[in-house]
C-alpha cells in the first residue's frame, strides 16, 4: 500500500538523521555545518506535517514535539535541530490563530497588558479542526527553508559596512559563517586575517587555508599568543555554535580567552551567527569530552565555552545587527514561551 | 467605604494571610471598595480610587503598595475605554436608526441615551470579574517564579541572600523539594532583623542556613556561588528597590564576579526612574509613621535603596526570564 510505504520511508528518514546526528558529534568537528543541520531538521518536519495521520492542530504539535524531543536526544549539544523544532511549532501557532481569525496580538508573549486586559483564562487547546492549516502550516515552512538557504549570504552582504581597508582582523578556529564574511569583504577591500589555530583539533589550520585561497592575507597563531597579538588587531569577528537568551555565547572552546582579551584592549567583539542558532536556553551544561591523549593521564577537553554578553559588542545576524541586550526581544518573535521546554 | 472601613478591611487582609503580597492586599482591598462604590461616573470613581490608594499609602509606604494601586488604576482605565467606545457607538447607532425613522427632528439636541447608566452597571459588573480574574492570576505569580528560577541552583550551590522575602523562600522551597542540596546564607538585615525569620522558614524546611552580619557580605561572597534577592518594587531601568543593604550587596557581587539574580512578581513593575538613590522619593525611602511624626528627615535611615541595572545578572519573574533591559519594554506595553 502506498500510505504505508510512505510512512515507512518517513520513520527511515528519520532513523537516518538521528544516527548521522548521534555520530556528528565526535572530536573532529561535526560532520556537517550547523546550517546544513538546520535545514535537514526542517524539510524533515515538513515530510512528517504532510506524511503524518492528524486532525487538529494540537494533534500536529504533539507529534512534532515528540520527534524534536528524540531528536534533541539523539545530539544534545546540537542545538539547532531543538530551535527548528520550535519554530515550527511557532507557525503552527501562527496559522492556526490565523485561521481562527484572531488578530496576531492575541496570541502574543504574557505581558501585563495582557494580564489586565483579558477576559478569561486562556485554554487555548488548538482542537479546531480546519480544511486550509495543513496547506499553510507546509507553506509557511517552505518559506522558513528559503530563510535558512539565505542566511549565509545575508551575513556576507554586510561585511563591507564593518570590514575597512588595511585593517586587522581576528578570528578563532573555524567558522563557515566568517569565512563566507571574510571572502566578500576581500572582493572589494585589502585587509589581514590573524587565525588562532585553536588546539587540540585545530581548526584554524583549515580556516587559514580557506582565506589564503582567497587572495586574504592570513597568518596562524598558537592559542597562547592570542592576548599578545591582540594589541595589533582592529576588531575580532567570530562566529559561535549557540546564541543563548540572554545574549551570551556557547562557542568553541578558546572563545571566552579571545574575549576577555578584546575587553582588555577595548578591541570590539562582532559575532556573526545566523537566527536559527538563537536558543530559549539560558543554563549552559559544558559539555566535556575525553580523549587519553596520554596513557596514564586522562584529560579533561571541553568542547565549548560560554561568553558573557557584557564582553560582546554586536552580534550580524541575516536579520541585520543588533547588540546583545536586543537578543531577548528576537526570541520572543521567533518562539512562543509556553513551547521552550520541549 | 470610608477610610478606616478601607484600612481595617487592609489590615484584616494582611493579618489573615500573612503569606499574601502587601500589593495583592492592596488590590484586594481596591476591589472591595469598588464593589462598594457607589459613583455614577467613571471619572467619579477615578478619583475615590485615587483617594483610597492614598489612604493605603499612609498605613503601608512600600513601594509595593503603591504600584499595586497604580496597577489597579491602569486596569480601571484599560476596562473603562473598551466599554465607554462600547458605549458611545450604540448610541450613535441608536440615534441614526431613530433619525432614519423620525427624520424631522435632528435640530433637537440628542437626548442622553438611555443606556449609559446600565452601561456604568455593566462596565463596573465587567471590572469585578476580570479583576477577581487578576486576583486569581497574580496568586499563581510566586508559583511561576519558583519554577523557572530554580532550576538555576545547581545541586550543592552556596547561595547569599538578603533580609527576609517571601518569593526567594518559594523558590528555595521549590529547590529543596527538588532534592536539590544547597546552603544558604541570609543578612541579618538591620534595623529590623528580619533576616532572622528567614533563618528559622528555611531551619523547618531543613535547609542548612547561616545567618551573617550585614557587613559580612563581602567576607562571605568568596564562599557563595550565585546570590538572589526578592525586590519590592522593579523600576523602569530594570533596577531594583529594596531592603537597604541590597545594593551593597549587588557591587560586592559584581566584585567577586558571581550572578546577581532578582525574584519578583509582575505586579512590582513600578514606573520610576531613579538615576541614583536620591531619585527615590521620600515616601518610599521611610516608614509610614516615621514620615508622619518626624519633620526632618535627614537624621532618619532610610529603609531601602535602589540598585542599577548594571548590577543585576537576570530577573525572575511571572512573565518570563527577563534581562534588565526587557523590563522597560514590559512597562511601555502596559502603559503606553
Amino acid at each position: 500500500m502506498p500510505g504505508a510505504d510512505k510512512e515507512a520511508d518517513l520513520t527511515e528518514r528519520i532513523e537516518a538523521f538521528l544516527a548521522d546526528l548521534k555520530r556528528g558529534g565526535c572530536g573532529t568537528g561535526p560532520i556537517r555545518g550547523s546550517g546544513e543541520t538546520a535545514r535537514e531538521t526542517t524539510a524533515l518536519l515538513r515530510k512528517v506535517t504532510a506524511q503524518a495521520r492528524w486532525s487538529s492542530a494540537g494533534d500536529l504539535m504533539e507529534i512534532i514535539r515528540k520527534e524534536g524531543r528524540r531528536m534533541t536526544a539523539a545530539q544534545p549539544s546540537e542545538t539547532t535541530v531543538g530551535n527548528m523544532v520550535l519554530r515550527v511549532l511557532k507557525i503552527i501557532r501562527e496559522e492556526y490563530a490565523r485561521s481562527r481569525g484572531s488578530s496576531e496580538e492575541t496570541d502574543q508573549q504574557e505581558s501585563l497588558h495582557k494580564l489586565l486586559t483579558s477576559g478569561g483564562l486562556s485554554d487555548e487547546n488548538f482542537r479546531q479542526h480546519y480544511v486550509h492549516l495543513k496547506a499553510n502550516v507546509i507553506e509557511a515552512i517552505n518559506e522558513l527553508l528559503t530563510e535558512l538557504e539565505g542566511t549565509t549570504d545575508n551575513i556576507a552582504m554586510q561585511a563591507l559596512e564593518h570590514i575597512h581597508s588595511n585593517e586587522v582582523i581576528m578570528t578563532v578556529g573555524r567558522s563557515r559563517t566568517v569565512e563566507a564574511f571574510l571572502k566578500d569583504a576581500a572582493r572589494k577591500r585589502k585587509f589581514h586575517v590573524i587565525v588562532a589555530e585553536c588546539a587540540p583539533f585545530c581548526q584554524g589550520h583549515e580556516m587559514a587555508t580557506n582565506l589564503s585561497k582567497a587572495s586574504i592575507e592570513t597568518t596562524v597563531i598558537a592559542d597562547a599568543a592570542i592576548f599578545a597579538v591582540m594589541s595589533r588587531v582592529n576588531k575580532v569577528i567570530i562566529g559561535t555554535q549557540t546564541v543563548l537568551a540572554n545574549g551570551g555565547l556557547r562557542a568553541v572552546n578558546g572563545t571566552h580567552t579571545v574575549a576577555l582579551a578584546a575587553r582588555h584592549h577595548s578591541t570590539p567583539l562582532i559575532v556573526c551567527a545566523p537566527m536559527f542558532k538563537l536558543s530559549p536556553q539560558v543554563v549552559i551544561t559544558t559539555v566535556v569530552r575525553n580523549r587519553i591523549i596520554l596513557s596514564k593521564v586522562n584529560v579533561h577537553c571541553p568542547v565549548f565555552d560560554y561568553v558573557p554578553p557584557e564582553l560582546i559588542t554586536l552580534f550580524i545576524s541575516n536579520i541585520g545587527g543588533n547588540a546583545p541586550s536586543y537578543i531577548y526581544r528576537l526570541m520572543s518573535e521567533l518562539y512562543h514561551p509556553e513551547d521552550h521546554d520541549l | 467605604m470610608n477610610e478606616e472601613e478601607l484600612v481595617e478591611y487592609f489590615r484584616t487582609q494582611m493579618r489573615t494571610d500573612p503569606d499574601m503580597a502587601s500589593a495583592v492586599a492592596a488590590i484586594r482591598t481596591l476591589l472591595e471598595f469598588l464593589r462598594r462604590d457607589k459613583g455614577e461616573t467613571i471619572l467619579g470613581l477615578r478619583e475615590s480610587l485615587k483617594w483610597a490608594t492614598d489612604c493605603l499609602t499612609e498605613v503601608d509606604s512600600s513601594v509595593a503598595v503603591s504600584s499595586g494601586g497604580e496597577l489597579f488604576l491602569r486596569f480601571i482605565s484599560l476596562t473603562s475605554l473598551e466599554h465607554q467606545v462600547r458605549a458611545i457607538h450604540s448610541h450613535r447607532l441608536l440615534h441614526i436608526h431613530s433619525e432614519k425613522n423620525v427624520g424631522q427632528s435632528s435640530l433637537k439636541a440628542s437626548p442622553p441615551p438611555p443606556c449609559l447608566s446600565q452601561d456604568l452597571s455593566r462596565c463596573k459588573k465587567v471590572m469585578e470579574e476580570r479583576g477577581e480574574l487578576f486576583l486569581e492570576k497574580i496568586s499563581l505569580s510566586r508559583t511561576k517564579v519558583a519554577k523557572l528560577c530554580h532550576t538555576f541552583i545547581k545541586d550543592g550551590a552556596k547561595i547569599l541572600t538578603h533580609s527576609s522575602s517571601r518569593v526567594v523562600l518559594r523558590v528555595l522551597e521549590k529547590a529543596a523539594a527538588e532534592k536539590k542540596r544547597f546552603t544558604v546564607y541570609v543578612t541579618e538585615s538591620q534595623p529590623d532583623t528580619a533576616g532572622k525569620q528567614m533563618a528559622d522558614a528555611l531551619r523547618r524546611l531543613n535547609v542548612p542556613v547561616t545567618v551573617v552580619l550585614d557587613a559580612a557580605v563581602g567576607y562571605v561572597l568568596e564562599k557563595v556561588d550565585l546570590v538572589i534577592v526578592g525586590a519590592e518594587g522593579v523600576v523602569e531601568s530594570g533596577g531594583i528597590i529594596n531592603k537597604i543593604g541590597t545594593y551593597q550587596m549587588a557591587v560586592c557581587s559584581k566584585a567577586h564576579n558571581k550572578p546577581f539574580y532578582v525574584v519578583a512578581e509582575s505586579f512590582k513593575f513600578v514606573r520610576l526612574y531613579p538615576l541614583n538613590q536620591q531619585d527615590v522619593p521620600d515616601r518610599f525611602k521611610y516608614k509610614a509613621d516615621t514620615l508622619r511624626t518626624v519633620s526632618d528627615l535627614s537624621d532618619e535611615h532610610p529603609m531601602i535603596d535602589y540598585t542599577p541595572p548594571s548590577l543585576i545578572t537576570l530577573l525572575f519573574t511571572d512573565l518570563g526570564v527577563l534581562t534588565p533591559s526587557a523590563v522597560s519594554d514590559e512597562l511601555i506595553k502596559l502603559y503606553l
